[in-house]
């Protein structure tokens, strides 16, 4: 009988700092085990428990996608004591991973329609998996056409400016960075994500909206998406919730009836309509 | 399913020889308690008890349990397993509520996708040997409420039934039965048996004096996660966590690490809702801020959630957390005041 609580090793192959504030950073972390890696089959928008023995265990949304078959990354703040120690990690260490956990974007929805990806700050890990999952050469064709919304407070708070700029540059997708604030260097957008979303203004035709970020965004971001005419079915987000044992059992991430780390952490909106607004 | 009357001397010879053999959690006393403890040489068997202070659920999920080991070695980390493997036991004494109390938590350890397996193997490898309450003990008892009843051999693999001087006794799973040739020479029943049975739980069940519409209520939670009644319940609560503790279905916990040196081992210890720390997040967001939050969350997963879930209450009417509640929250009050609500809202 397999033991779902077993965490499985994994060395940090790299960590990547993100932002200026030096408060998130990249993991990539390469399996130990070769069977193992075959049998981590996962898709965007799942989690993962990373582990620190002797720290403890947590939950951290899987960053890179599925077309990156080599490695998996999550990208982590620095809040709590487990993710404090995983920012002392040096590059070679070797972790305790269990996953993929949760359910995922709803990858069979998405397909054959329009999808806007809006994010913000540091909510916007496991769109970025969504994102290169979709562009990716054997998926492009699947999905119409791709737009992504991505805000950050300040432009040193951007993450993955690499492939921000890579993203920027393809014609198969259509891209809006923006910041609240720029700086002296800054020539990009300045802008909150909802006004830029409303500058956008994408078609709500045949097209799905993916949103993560702080509540507030959500909450000013959710009117421009209604007034576009997007339905309660099509706009789709992820929570978070203390997590512990990523399985279901251990009882504190429900909401409602549902537990976030099983039956969620993916919602459309039209089902958080039905739960209780415990989050 | 075989059944046999054991008479009652003989009954405390068989269990004794039995524990010589695989392990026997059995009540016994403690000061002025009664506790399941693993039986050894000299110690009192009960029999005659009304209830275990405690659940019997550590049992199979202990307050605090290995979950495996781990060494830190220069590149990171080593693990290995609980080194706990479960051994064949008998779980002797067990009353027809807690019995049923496993069967609720079965739903949520045993499911096809994710398997406790910590839970599991203990559980698989024991057998439940239960009293029936032909005099259910306590005024708070309330099992016919929520799907029990005080002589139910649900959950059970073999119940034993006071008759006086002999015990009616059914070998109830195949686990039960394998325990049968262990009882020796038991007397064959007669035609009379059965019925005796049920004259003795139809009495019984009528000694029962407390009933609370427990399974109406669900309606009213469906409606009501945002009601006024929220804000009055929880304000004599003090979340000390004892109805959580004793509660023979509740099974929240916490995983966590225990050093010593470099090496250690992740443990899981009960976790209690009640806590305010339950559903702290690290951005320091609570979704359940203050204590009507929590005792919202205690009644709508018991009453509501698990059934949505499993359709099942996830209450076995004990009483436990309403003799203990040091500050006398009563749950069967809480399911009652629930049912006014709706009479009113109708």
């Amino acid at each position: 009988m397999l033991n779902p609580y077993m965490p499985i090793p994994v060395d940090v192959e790299k960590i990547i700092t993100e932002v200026d504030t030096k408060d998130i950073k990249t993991f990539r972390v390469v399996f130990v085990h070769e069977d193992e890696k075959e049998r981590f089959k996962y898709l965007p928008g799942q989690f993962a428990e990373l582990s620190i023995f002797g720290k403890g265990e947590s939950p951290i949304g899987i960053a890179s996608s599925p077309t990156q078959p080599d490695y998996l990354e999550f990208t982590i703040q620095k809040a709590g004591v487990v993710t404090s120690a995983l920012h002392n990690l040096d590059e070679g260490s070797r972790i305790g991973l269990r996953g993929p956990l949760g359910n995922s974007w709803p990858i069979d929805y998405l397909e054959g329609k329009n999808i806007v990806v809006v994010g913000g700050g540091f909510a916007f890990t496991t769109l970025r998996s969504l994102t290169n999952y979709m562009i990716h050469d054997n998926n492009r064709s699947r999905f119409g056409d791709i737009t992504v919304v991505y805000g950050a407070r300040s432009p040193g708070l951007l993450m993955y400016k690499d492939e921000l700029s890579a993203w920027e540059k393809r014609e198969d997708i259509n891209m809006y960075v923006t910041v609240d604030k720029g700086d002296e260097t800054w020539k990009g957008r300045e802008g909150f994500v909802p006004t830029v979303c409303k500058e956008v203004g994408p078609s709500s035709e045949n097209a799905v909206t993916l949103i993560c970020g702080p509540p507030i965004m959500i909450r000013f971001t959710l009117p421009v998406f209604f007034e576009l005419g997007f339905s309660r079915e099509n706009i789709i987000t992820s929570l978070e919730m203390r997590m512990k044992c990523g399985i279901g059992k251990c009882g504190r991430c429900n909401v409602g009836s549902k537990y976030v780390c099983k039956d969620g952490p993916v919602f459309l909106l039209a089902e958080l309509d039905e739960l209780t607004k415990e989050y | 399913m075989e059944k046999r009357l054991i008479k009652k001397e003989m009954l405390y010879d068989v269990i004794k020889r039995i524990s010589e053999e695989i392990l026997v959690y059995a009540p016994v006393r403690e000061g002025k308690d009664v506790l399941f403890r693993v039986l050894e040489e000299g110690m009192e068997l009960l029999v005659d008890y009304p209830n275990s202070k405690n659940a019997p659920k550590n049992i199979f999920f202990p307050h605090t349990e290995a979950m495996m080991r781990y060494a830190r070695t220069d590149r990171g980390m080593e693990i290995s397993g609980s080194g706990e493997e479960a051994k064949e036991a008998v779980l002797f004494g067990v009353r027809p509520c807690d019995a049923l109390s496993f069967v609720l938590l079965d739903m949520v350890f045993d499911q096809k996708e994710y398997r406790d397996t910590y839970y599991i193997d203990k559980r698989g490898k024991t057998t439940i040997i239960s009293l029936a309450c032909v005099h259910p003990p306590y005024t708070t008892c309330f099992c016919t409420s929520v799907g029990g009843h005080p002589m139910s051999s649900e959950g059970s693999d073999i119940l034993l039934t006071d008759l006086g001087d002999t015990y009616f006794i059914e070998f109830l799973t195949p686990k039960g039965e394998k325990l049968l040739e262990k009882f020796g020479n038991l007397s064959e029943i007669d035609d009379t048996v059965d019925s005796i049975k049920k004259k003795l739980s139809d009495n019984s069940e009528k000694k029962i004096k407390s009933h609370i519409p427990a399974k109406e209520s669900k309606a009213w939670l469906d409606d009501n996660f945002e009601h006024p009644f929220w804000d009055t319940i929880h304000q004599r609560c003090l979340a000390c966590g004892t109805c959580t503790y004793l509660c023979p279905t509740c099974h929240c916990f916490d995983i966590s690490d225990e050093n010593k040196g470099n090496r250690g081992r992740r443990i899981r210890s009960w976790d209690s809702c009640m806590y305010w720390l339950f559903t702290h997040e690290a951005s320091g967001h609570n979704p359940r801020p203050s204590q009507k939050e929590r005792w919202r969350q205690r009644v709508m997963h018991k009453f509501k959630y698990y059934v949505d879930n499993f359709n099942a209450i996830s209450c076995v009417g004990c009483g436990r957390c309403v003799r203990d509640c040091p500050v006398n929250i009563d749950i069967r009050k809480i399911v009652e005041d629930i049912s006014k609500l709706k009479a009113l809202k109708l």
